[in-house]
């Protein structure tokens, strides 16, 4: 797609790295402040509104990161397209899965 | 091939940067081809990282099952490969968005730093090590 090429991938590359950064010191500090053991802090987070907004803002960060990263190296490693087309769309689907996993656990907790 | 034929002896002596054990590697370059092996274990492991979100919010008994297993069990030690991935991965893209905002490109910066990011990888692998042997 043309969004996830270029600039626009340059761009998205450094945005979705400040986002992750973000997200990971914003995580640390939110479980540091909270009280309970070490379960039950995780669990609060996880199953409150904005805990569940921002864990999948993280996972789709590092989806998106991680496609632009992975995309570099299969475009500079791998040649043939028999072979470069399978392998970005068979990472393009794990990538996918991933988002869509956490999205169901996150979402289908009781 | 029919030049080097053509250009005989000479041909033969020229050169050969290939050889990846005769090419010195200025630190730069070895920081960024460590981004690129740490960015690509990252990526790998996000799946996993997705099935340790899934256990761990499971049930406390769950939790428990993700904490040993980054922990206690046998492959507890090997995520030194882990730490060090993640530390020198942040130090080395933090380092390129410094780059990119126009800071530290110059050379004694840009060597400082691929210094940094390479040596802060190295002590996060040996933390680890050490948490592990500690625990």
């Amino acid at each position: 797609m043309r969004v996830f090429s270029g600039q626009r991938a340059w761009l998205l590359q450094r945005f979705s790295a400040i986002a992750i950064l973000v997200l990971l010191v914003l995580g640390i500090v939110r479980l540091a402040m909270s009280d309970g053991t070490a379960y039950e802090r995780w669990h609060a987070i996880a199953t409150s509104t904005h805990g569940v907004v921002l864990i999948l803002a993280f996972f789709l960060s590092m989806g998106l990161h991680g496609w632009i990263g992975v995309r570099d190296v299969v475009l500079d490693y791998v040649h043939a397209p028999s072979l470069r087309l399978p392998l970005l769309a068979v990472i393009a689907f794990i990538l996918v899965a991933v988002q869509i996993r956490v999205a169901m656990i996150l979402l289908g907790q009781p | 091939m029919q030049r080097q034929a053509a250009a005989g002896g000479a041909a033969r002596s020229l050169p050969k940067f290939l050889n990846l054990a005769q090419i010195r590697f200025p630190i730069g370059a070895i920081a960024s081809i460590l981004h690129r092996v740490s960015g690509v274990l990252l990526a790998v492991s996000l799946p996993l990282l997705a099935s340790a979100l899934a256990e761990s919010l499971r049930s406390p008994q769950g939790f428990d099952a993700v904490v040993h297993a980054a922990t206690r069990s046998w492959f507890a030690p090997l995520l030194f490969i882990g730490a060090w991935a993640l530390v020198h991965h942040i130090f080395a893209g933090v380092r390129h968005l410094f780059m990119d905002a126009g800071f530290g490109y110059r050379l004694p910066q840009a060597r400082t730093s691929a210094f940094v990011s390479i040596a802060a990888g190295i002590v996060a692998a040996l933390l680890w090590l050490l948490a592990w042997g500690l625990r």
